[in-house]
């Protein structure tokens, strides 16, 4: 579907001379971009709390603060990074340091010029403290050389893709210093009504309704973007959002916006299209995982023998209408780079998994094998049928089995806090560099008590731990992959917590809105080369 | 009169002393606080910058003194600040609460309409066609489920047929002036009120037929009836004005729910109003916002009831007498 032409280089390899190509808009050939209009566009969760909140908040508050709030690069849907704020990024020989070349010519939409003290403040008083938090550890210092260069020291050599994957990442958003220098970043006013670089600037908000956003006249890149206006609205309810599409009311929503039996029906008409990719840097899985604290699940017998009783391609056909996968191993396999298929797989097979829990030393007693607490979180209304199923799976298997499945905040506490539950369902979302959104599940240094979405199994193994201390800084991308190969391998045979399924999202989009899909996570999109043909 | 006013005012003070108390304690009661939530989908672990969360949303203290605090600001009429909106409380509520006054004063509206007429009609043509179809469409009004009826009637009225537009409270970027904004609102408004009317619409109709059938009984119908009133006089001045009594208790107990607005309502027809408000609030265990929007409400609920005494007397001059 995409008609986005694939500028298919590395930063690396982009001088300042390539980068003034992105000064064009650069869609070559295929059809003339047309400008104007106004898009309405909504995604399948709530409104924020907060149009921008500083230290993540989600991703409804980076839904709406990306179109305001840019960062120095991008990672396009065929995982290639791009310029945005900044038109180079070197490493040194050694790894140790970053020369950062900024782009020209650039202003905050309060007219001021946007230079390199600017990134000096995002990366010592935000992004190290606030947004990046472990990403960044090894971030000694940075400074500014010129109005236009910034170089970052660090302790230890960084590899490049996984720079460039926070400064890509959720957790690079370039903020103003003149405006935030001083105040507490966290609670400051502005960010119901930020203000950045990015080609739309924040018109109105009415709470509970929507944000009205007005084209950027003076963006840097100039003829973007090609929209006059982009409205965000929220809907509360997936059959609101259907009918809102097929009277013509709404013209783009990501992540799953409307019920899942309704796409086929909406989508076949033409005039509506059902996009999977651009979900690969924030890829969903629906996990399961073994608190290590019991002694049953200490057991690593017990654990592959519970993954072997799920019969997880049924989860996928009838909970997500085949809106997901079975996983393999622990990376999404839309992760292109790092992902293998060379890992232990649990095909379901409840005979093997019973005479695996025979031999691990638990034999049916009185009817029962042993008992145990089943903690589904309720945030997604998937998570309650999977969690009966599952309920009913391992009670196939002669477990008793106490469900709950608990709102959000309880959820949050007995699982990550109180560690209060034996088997736990859970999701998360990773980016496609592994460190630390995926790894901290099973690092002995992600168990950080009441941090949510971390090890909460309690799983600690120095074999494993020194496997991800060797990828933290090995800077030689190949050697990179084969730890990476190695950390999945070992991960998915010791099983203290895995992707049942992998997710497949979906954008529902009116045939006629362009060039929506530049980069390999549409919920951070700009949609400064989003156009209209109406 | 003035007895009856102070009385009720009076009964504020505890009302509302009462509501927070028991509000904060549930909420401390249930698992998880905001602290864990924004935590959480901050996605911060770093000890430090955990601890200086804990300081700035004072979850540090211990919960007595976060009460005392909470309890002191609000007789000073501050409710407080919303780490979760980044926003004093008062503001939030106040962005949100014309839009739910707007839609719950039009469905009340549409409902005592709708309901009374029905009753009344279906008290006077008893046991006929016309009494059977309006207690099948009560019943049907009142068992159907909310967001069912305003997905159907969004599918037929908004998509299918176009007239109403799916969902909001204004076109956006319309702006031509406080007139055309009101019709805006109001082209808006019709889908939601009358799915929320239609429901309470039933209760009033049931209740009014019922009462009605009850004064149709009494003497002093007979006796108008005897002096050569014509019908409808008898119905309109003698049996409705007696049999409205009960609508009005009724009335007096929805007004005091107008706060709380419709979560249901409001996600189908995403009408910014404080019902959503209110419940993301109780889902991140956002206990300022929560209470912030319970002391208003049991404001509202006072004065409410005040209303509705007074009403009676205006109603049944015999309760003056007591």
């Amino acid at each position: 579907m995409s008609r986005f032409s694939r500028r298919d280089f590395l930063i690396t390899t982009a001088g300042a001379a390539l980068a003034s190509s992105m000064a064009e808009p650069a869609l070559a050939g295929l059809e003339t971009p047309k400008r104007g209009g106004t898009l309405i566009g909504t995604w399948g969760g709530f409104e924020p709390q907060s149009l921008f909140v500083p230290p993540g908040g989600g991703s409804s508050p980076y839904f709406t603060s990306t179109k305001v709030l840019e960062r120095l690069i991008r990672l396009t849907v065929d995982l290639k990074f791009e310029p945005v704020l900044a038109v180079d990024i070197k490493p040194s020989a050694d790894f140790k340091s970053y020369t950062i070349k900024l782009r020209e010519g650039v202003t905050w939409h309060d007219g001021n010029p946007f230079t390199a003290e600017d990134v000096v403040f995002n990366a010592m008083q935000y992004w190290k403290p606030i947004s990046a938090g472990v990403s960044l550890d090894a971030l000694e210092s940075a400074e500014a050389t010129d109005p236009l260069t910034v170089v970052l020291k660090f302790k230890a050599p960084v590899p490049e893709f996984f720079l460039k994957s926070v400064l890509a990442g959720k957790s690079g958003l370039v903020i103003p210093k003149h405006i935030y220098a001083g105040s507490n970043i966290i609670t400051n006013p502005i960010n119901n009504a930020p203000i950045g670089t990015g080609p739309f600037k924040v018109k109105e908000w009415v709470r509970g309704s929507h944000v009205e956003y007005l084209r950027n006249e003076k963006y840097w890149n100039p003829g973007l973007p090609y929209l006059d206006r982009l409205v965000i609205r929220w809907w509360r309810d997936p059959a609101s959002r259907a009918a809102a599409f097929e009277a013509g009311q709404l013209d783009i929503g990501t992540f799953n916006p409307i019920p899942m039996p309704d796409i086929a029906r909406l989508a076949s008409g033409g005039k509506i299209i059902a996009e999977t990719k651009g979900y690969a840097n924030s890829a969903w899985v629906t996990t399961i995982e073994f608190n290590q604290r019991r002694d049953i699940f200490n057991k690593r017998e017990v654990r592959q023998a519970l993954m072997q009783a799920i019969d997880r391609q049924f989860i996928a056909d009838t909970v997500f209408f085949g809106r997901a996968r079975p996983s393999l191993g622990a990376v999404h396999s839309s992760n292109t780079i790092f992902f293998t298929n060379d890992v232990q797989d649990y095909p379901f097979d409840v005979k093997k998994a019973g005479k695996m829990l025979d031999a691990a030393g638990f034999p049916v007693k009185g009817g029962s094998r042993f008992k145990l607490s089943l903690v589904s979180a309720g945030w997604f209304e998937e998570n309650i049928k999977i969690g009966q199923y599952v309920k009913q799976a391992f009670e196939d298997l002669d477990i008793t089995v106490d469900l709950a499945v608990p709102d959000r905040a309880t959820s949050l506490k007995r699982i990550y806090s109180d560690y209060d539950y034996d088997v736990a369902i859970s999701n998360n979302s990773g980016g496609i560099e592994l460190i630390p959104s995926t790894t901290q599940y099973y690092t002995t240094d992600g168990i950080v008590k009441g941090a949510a979405f971390r090890n909460a199994t309690g799983y600690s193994n120095p074999k494993l731990d020194e496997i991800v201390a060797k990828m933290t800084v090995e800077t030689d991308e190949p050697k990179r992959i084969v730890l990476a190969k190695d950390f999945d391998r070992l991960a998915t045979i010791e099983a203290p917590l895995l992707p049942m399924v992998d997710l497949e999202p979906v954008t529902i989009v009116r045939s006629d809105v362009r060039n929506h899909s530049a980069t390999a996570d549409f919920m951070g999109e700009s949609w400064a080369e989003l156009w209209l043909d109406r | 009169m003035n007895r009856i006013v102070l009385r009720r005012l009076a009964q504020v003070i505890p009302l509302v002393l009462a509501v927070i108390v028991l509000n904060f304690v549930l909420i401390h009661l249930a698992p998880g606080s905001l602290f864990d939530v924004m935590t959480a989908e901050q996605q911060i672990s770093d000890p430090a910058m955990l601890d200086q969360l804990r300081h700035t949303y004072g979850v540090d203290q211990p919960t007595w003194v976060q009460l005392a605090k909470y309890i002191w600001s609000v007789m000073r009429l501050d409710l407080g600040f919303s780490y979760r909106q980044n926003a004093p409380v008062l503001n939030v509520i106040m962005d949100q609460l014309p839009a739910t006054v707007i839609l719950m004063l039009a469905a009340t509206s549409v409902a005592l309409l709708v309901g009374v007429t029905a009753g009344v009609l279906a008290s006077v043509r008893v046991n006929t066609i016309w009494d059977n179809l309006i207690s099948l469409a009560a019943v049907f009004f009142f068992a159907a489920p909310s967001f069912w009826l305003g997905i159907m009637m969004t599918v037929l009225f908004a998509v299918k047929l176009g007239w109403f537009p799916v969902g909001g409270m204004r076109t956006i970027g319309a702006g031509n002036g406080a007139f055309a904004d009101a019709l805006d609102v109001m082209h808006h408004l019709v889908l939601p009120a009358t799915a929320l009317g239609l429901f309470y619409a039933a209760t009033y109709a049931r209740v009014m037929r019922a009462s009605m059938l009850e004064v149709f009984r009494l003497d002093f119908v007979r006796t108008a009836r005897a002096k050569g009133l014509s019908p409808s006089r008898v119905v309109v001045a003698h049996v409705m004005r007696n049999a409205l009594l009960p609508i009005v208790t009724l009335l007096g107990l929805q007004l005091g729910t107008i706060l709380g607005g419709s979560v249901v309502i409001e996600a189908v027809f995403s009408w910014p109003g404080i019902g959503s408000l209110l419940f993301d609030s109780v889902m991140s265990r956002n206990f300022p916002m929560v209470l912030g929007v319970l002391v208003l409400g049991s404001l509202l609920v006072a004065v409410a009831n005040a209303t509705v005494d007074l009403l009676y007397l205006r109603l049944d001059p015999r309760i003056r007498a007591r």
